[in-house]
């Protein structure tokens, strides 16, 4: 390994929304010398921090993208991605955690683990990926990071340990006690820039040394060499850290530090932290798929002498082309170097290779095994493997939920057309959660995203960046239908007077197919059914199921056994086979019992005990059903399941019920029967537009 | 007949209740007091369980675990009484059971029992959701006092609903008097209305009737606790 590799990190800083994330990476930013002033995140200065560079992350004060930047501390060098904590776009964090060794977690110390961190930490061991914590806002009215030390235990199975205790809380918050260390850290001058090491405060320093005995407690099972030195008295700091880092990479310990990002306090220790404990690129075990022998995987070398093997994991389409982020897993990069593109199989060569800052950009000559970096003018999809020529290699490819809302857009002028064209080309290829289609009845053009939030960002970016101004519909919930009874069906297209003839039979059973989607089995026995007109019977009826009758959604969950029929030696085709598909399948569909299916999503709200009752009402009123609430005396969080069409509007609502203190994050959990009044108020709305579009 | 009632019928609570003059009863507190480990925990979600199967909406108050591991409980419970009814349960019939369930998180150290009873009052009416029983586990009696129990009566009665608790019982002498009664309980009896103990034998758990309201108590009742399947048998 190159020491060049075994002093690189790559971090991600994953957390709930507001728990102070980017002022964090600021403050990093700065510490770094990267920047040369710190701006505040809600621009109090009347600057955005450096991180959210696009002009609405400023505006909303919520992270969209994100963006990637380098930093050096001291003589290691940090890649940093900071990554949205809104549920709505967990897609960027999901690309983020596919591609980095380690994470920094977040965490509020009033809130401590919120619904969100829960998400988070769940695409954290989703992809394995180590972490380290982070209390942060220590100087907040309630700060109680030993609280929040715990929730990461209760709440999330950590085997979380503190490596710092704070010195004062609140407004009486002055630095951390560095429980390896045995130290007081003081962060002086105008941006907390100059340290100072101190002895730790008299009244602080029994719970020190007691901390500190827990700590080397919970990390010794990590390292017998510090086992035999706590057993004999002579605990070193550098066997304590050699411990921890051990338990940090096999990601069976989380290491806790804490202070204030906004006052400057602690994030030094933190960079330390990183450093020590998060792992190098070759810590850690990647793998590809080799094409050739069906998926079998094979372990890649982070060794800048072996093939490249890299993943584009993020794309941006700017003013002089695309831009496309990449992990180079194994092999180095240098400009004029060709690669293959694993699923198109296309070769590129590699123009202008760039280390990416928050929306700025520095030219490289050569990028190694473990590094993240830029390509220009490569044309490839978030997700591609690039692979040196002769290597058939695939990396897994990122997890994608599906989209659960959608809505109708429209330009207000001929102007914005054109643009809209333009702009959902760019968002399509870069967010493969965000989605687009014409409708072919309505004409109408319409997006597909995670949430409302989600499509509201979307809308706004098309007016600002494109200057196409679109007007939207009411957001529509993806419904669906499905059977639940099992019905046989006999039924003949036959159409034989004049002309080409057509005649086709089809029997057999349609049943339901609880948890699938659709499943087509022949039974026919001794060429009743020719087999050349098998394949057109199935498209026949996934046809027909694409719209449903009930509602025109796609019907879902249903199993078709054919188990005989009648053919024509010169009338039968494939046509009439397709025709007598369908027709079987509108003939029995009401007899078989059918039913609407709406989207039913997992809703977390957060916010003040004494708020417990509306939040339960709000769910209530919503056709919600609750599932759990956990309460700690002075927060309460509320699991409920709510079909998603009731949760429009929902942030409104509960902003006004709970004076802005509360919030809340939903995300797809399954398809749920929708209730008889509800089923017919829908079913009238289809037949009513039919009727309008009949008449038209 | 449905599956839910089929299993209702048919569920062992049935032999327990005839042993306590037809079940706890709306507005009465009842206890299941065991060491650790013993099965308190199993027999509550049990209880909760047959509630359920009747139609009958629960809270699961839990102080000591964390709400996904009081699920898996109930995983656990409803696979193994389909098993020993030796009937699948259809999905619609698990999903319909656990509609009817809440399960409501509290810590003891720092939310006083008024804080609880306002959160469970809350649920109840502004949620909406109208329980019939209380299950309340983990609830750890050497750091409440006898008016905290009164209060949980005084709730259950004014809201027609049965409160079960379980009391673990901790040290290392005995843990019981002559009667039966546990040390830790003596106390809190007045407002204790059915009592009942739990003590590990060498291949079951036998259940005993301490308190029955006014009644002479039933003493060791015929049913035991099976430790594999968890369920009172």
């Amino acid at each position: 390994m190159t020491s060049d590799i075994a002093t690189m990190r790559n971090i991600g800083i994953s957390a709930h929304i507001d728990s102070g994330k980017t002022t964090l990476t600021e403050r990093i930013l700065f510490y770094c010398k990267k920047i040369h002033r710190i701006h505040e995140v809600k621009g109090k200065d009347g600057v955005g921090a450096t991180m959210d560079h696009m002009e609405l992350e400023r505006e909303r004060g919520i992270t969209i993208t994100s963006a990637a930047t380098y930093v050096a501390w001291g003589d290691h060098s940090i890649n940093i991605i900071d990554t949205p904590g809104h549920v709505d776009f967990t897609i960027e964090v999901e690309r983020a955690l596919r591609v980095l060794d380690g994470a920094v977690l977040v965490l509020c110390s009033v809130g401590g683990v919120q619904s969100q961190t829960i998400t988070v930490d769940r695409q954290l061991k989703r992809y394995d990926v180590p972490r380290i914590a982070f209390i942060n806002k220590c100087d907040r009215v309630g700060a109680n990071p030993v609280k929040v030390k715990d929730q990461l235990v209760e709440k999330l199975g950590h085997n979380a340990v503190l490596m710092q205790m704070p010195i004062g809380l609140e407004d009486q918050h002055r630095g951390v006690v560095d429980l390896v260390a045995l130290k007081a850290l003081y962060f002086d001058g105008p941006d907390g820039e100059i340290i100072r090491v101190e002895e730790i405060p008299a009244e602080l320093a029994a719970e020190a040394k007691a901390r500190r005995v827990e700590l080397i407690d919970a990390v010794s099972m990590f390292s017998d060499r510090l086992l035999e030195a706590a057993l004999e008295n002579r605990v070193t700091e550098d066997l304590i850290r050699e411990a921890v880092r051990k338990g940090t990479i096999s990601r069976k310990l989380t290491p806790v530090f804490m202070g204030s990002a906004y006052k400057n306090k602690g994030v030094q220790p933190l960079l330390d932290g990183v450093v020590r404990y998060l792992p190098c690129p070759a810590d850690i075990e990647n793998w590809a798929l080799d094409k050739e022998t069906e998926g079998q995987k094979i372990p890649l070398r982070t060794d800048d002498d072996a093939p490249i093997v890299a993943l584009a994991f993020k794309l941006e389409d700017g003013p002089y082309g695309q831009l496309t982020y990449i992990r180079i897993y194994q092999g180095h990069l240098e400009k004029g170097d060709e690669i293959v593109n694993a699923r198109s199989g296309q070769k590129a060569k590699v123009g202008r290779l760039v280390r990416m800052h928050a929306d700025s950009m520095e030219d490289i000559a050569r990028a190694g095994a473990g590094d993240i970096v830029a390509l220009f003018g490569i044309d490839c999809a978030s997700g591609d493997t690039f692979a040196a020529p002769g290597l058939s290699l695939a990396m897994t490819s990122i997890y994608v939920p599906e989209p659960v809302i959608s809505l109708a857009i429209a330009p207000v002028d001929k102007k914005a057309q054109d643009r809209i064209a333009k702009a959902l080309n760019r968002f399509t290829k870069e967010d493969p959660t965000f989605r687009t289609h014409v409708d072919p009845e309505s004409h109408q053009t319409i997006i597909q995203g995670m949430g409302e939030l989600h499509l509201d960002v979307y809308v706004e970016r098309m007016k600002r960046e494109y200057k196409a101004e679109v007007s939207t519909g009411m957001p529509q919930v993806a419904y669906r239908e499905t059977i639940t009874r099992r019905i046989e069906f006999d039924y003949t297209h036959k159409k034989q007077t004049g002309g080409a003839g057509q005649f086709g039979r089809v029997i057999g059973v349609l049943e339901p197919l609880p948890g699938g989607s659709f499943e087509f089995v022949n039974k026919v026995k001794g060429g009743r059914i020719p087999n050349e007109f098998i394949p057109a019977c199935q498209k026949g009826f996934q046809s027909v199921l694409r719209k449903g009758e009930l509602t025109g959604f796609p019907v879902v969950g249903v199993k078709i056994i054919l188990t005989d029929g009648a053919a024509h030696d010169v009338d039968s085709s494939d046509m009439a086979f397709q025709a007598a598909a369908q027709g079987a399948f509108r003939e029995v569909y009401r007899k078989a019992k059918p039913q609407i299916l709406e989207p039913i999503m997992k809703v977390s709200v957060e916010g003040p005990s004494e708020f417990a009752g509306n939040i339960f009402a709000s769910i209530n009123q919503r056709r919600g059903i609750i599932v759990s609430s956990v309460e700690d005396g002075i927060f309460a969080r509320v699991d409920a399941e709510v079909p998603l069409s009731e949760m429009f509007g929902y942030s409104t609502t509960l902003r006004s019920l709970t004076q802005g203190k509360a919030e809340f994050t939903m995300e797809f959990l399954k398809y749920g029967r929708v209730p008889a009044a509800k089923a017919e108020e829908l079913v009238a709305q289809y037949e009513e537009k039919r009727r309008q579009d009949a008449s038209k | 007949m449905t599956v839910q009632t089929e299993f209702a019928r048919r569920s062992p609570i049935r032999d327990m209740e005839r042993h306590i003059h037809g079940g706890l009863g709306k507005g009465n507190l009842g206890v299941l007091a065991s060491p650790k480990g013993v099965g308190k925990t199993a027999c509550l979600v049990h209880i909760a369980t047959d509630k359920l199967f009747q139609d009958k909406p629960v809270i699961h108050v839990s102080y000591a675990s964390r709400v996904d591991y009081i699920i898996t409980w109930y995983e656990d419970i409803f696979r193994e009484i389909a098993g020993a009814m030796a009937a699948e349960p259809p999905l619609e019939v698990h999903d319909e059971v656990v509609k009817n369930r809440v399960i409501m998180n509290f810590k003891q150290e720092g939310t006083r029992t008024e804080q609880v009873l306002k959160s469970l009052e809350s649920m109840i009416t502004m949620g909406r959701f109208a329980a019939d029983t209380v299950i309340i586990d983990g609830y750890d009696f050497s750091l409440s006092r006898p008016e905290d129990l009164v209060k949980f009566r005084e709730f259950a009665g004014r809201l027609g609903l049965e409160i079960w608790f379980s009391a673990s019982l901790r040290g290392e002498g005995p843990l019981w008097n002559a009667s039966g009664t546990p040390f830790i309980l003596e106390d809190f009896l007045p407002a204790i209305d059915v009592l009942i103990t739990l003590r590990a034998e060498p291949d079951h758990v036998r259940l005993r009737v301490v308190k029955d309201r006014d009644y002479p108590a039933a003493g060791v009742l015929p049913l035991k606790l099976d430790p594999k399947t968890l369920l009172i048998a």
